[in-house]
């Protein structure tokens, strides 16, 4: 019975403490690396503060939903849900929720606290089902950013290799 | 590399650009002096990620991708050696001709695909193979942080998730014994020929 009590009560103070100490995190996707200071402890999902969202993924939070350009998945925002809580006044995104209805890949390193997110499929149809070249922006060699989209009006042919 | 040079001497002036793409964890260190022997002056991108092979679902080194001038592709996804090497273990010299071919006419080059043919290039990933990518990625965030255990993990848990990509096997081997063209890429490329299958996409080049 003791130590069903204990058990309870550790529990609570783990819950509480979880509340109170908001856990770093860090976000790979295309080439950025985002360090987040404070997310929302989830033993699986990533809660992110509304205004970190689009550092994460590009994805901005209007009243209409999580959108990006044309893009917009509706998430309530007057009431908790799967994709959106509000925790002692602060607001929390799932960013591994909007993932998986994006269909976007993820791995996670949970003992880092490291998430990694691939493509997004929902951003690829021109490439794969039309064809289109998708976008890139990379360093060049040069210091200067190459983006495809500065090439148009010339044919390119894109190489890639490796040294290995 | 000092092949595509000469070729982007030759056609530059006619709306055509190179953009050249190392894949290397290695960053610079790794594949920098190659750029620099060859000289290049086209567009050269060390892409320490994979991004573009994870972008345009390419799976092996040398691929590449013809883009027109509004951003259609118009060839993806062939073993694209400049010429051929080593008397003739690899590589090709068929290729470096149709592509000066393209530049010249544009899309009535015979060896420009229609729409139908640049969609059923395009490799098609599995939801596995979808999460090869960002746990790749995220063996590489360890590496370039010498934290070589979870490395290998990430790196073997992105080759288990999509075997069928020979950057991931390949990139890995680099640092192990053997390398990255030693006995265990010997034996699994032999595998797959022997099964029937590319080890590149063929390169098609009909004569019409």
């Amino acid at each position: 019975m003791n130590s069903i009590r204990s058990i309870a009560g550790l529990t609570a103070v783990m819950l509480v403490s979880g509340a109170l100490n908001a856990q770093s995190a860090t976000v790979l996707y295309n080439e950025r690396v985002v360090e987040l200071e404070q997310t929302l402890p989830d033993a699986t999902d990533l809660w992110v503060k509304p205004e970190d969202l689009t550092r994460v993924n590009d994805f901005v939070l209007k009243p209409e939903g999580a959108c990006l350009d044309e893009l917009c998945v509706p998430v309530l925002q007057d009431r908790d849900s799967a994709m959106f809580i509000t925790r002692r006044g602060q607001a929390w995104f799932n960013v591994t929720e909007l993932a998986d209805k994006l269909q976007q890949a993820y791995v996670t390193d949970y003992n880092d606290g490291i998430w990694s997110f691939g493509t997004m499929p929902v951003t690829r149809q021109s490439f794969l089902r039309g064809g289109e070249a998708p976008d890139f922006e990379l360093m060049g060699r040069d210091g200067e950013l190459v983006r495809l989209s500065d090439f148009r009006g010339k044919k390119v042919l894109l190489l890639t290799w490796a040294s290995w | 590399m000092p092949v595509w040079q000469s070729i982007y001497e030759e056609l530059k002036s006619e709306n055509f650009e190179i953009i050249s793409v190392a894949q290397d964890t290695g960053g610079e260190e790794a594949a920098g002096h190659i750029f620099d022997d060859a000289n290049v002056s086209y567009t050269a991108i060390i892409d320490v990620n994979h991004q573009i092979s994870s972008l345009y679902n390419l799976v092996n080194v040398p691929s590449g991708v013809w883009i027109d001038e509004d951003g259609k592709i118009m060839r993806i996804n062939e073993g694209t050696y400049a010429k051929t090497h080593m008397d003739g273990a690899f590589g090709t010299d068929d290729y470096v001709p149709i592509v000066r071919d393209w530049v010249a006419k544009g899309a009535d080059s015979e060896y420009v695909w229609d729409r139908s043919k640049v969609r059923a290039s395009i490799v098609q990933r599995t939801p596995e193979a979808e999460r090869a990518q960002p746990a790749f990625r995220l063996g590489g965030y360890y590496f370039t942080r010498d934290n070589d255990e979870k490395a290998e993990q990430y790196w073997t848990m992105a080759q288990e998730l999509d075997p069928t990509s020979w950057n991931y096997l390949r990139q890995d081997l680099q640092y192990e014994e053997g390398g990255s063209a030693g006995p265990e890429w010997r034996a699994r490329r032999d595998q797959v020929e022997g099964a029937g299958g590319n080890y590149y996409a063929p390169l098609e080049i009909e004569n019409n």
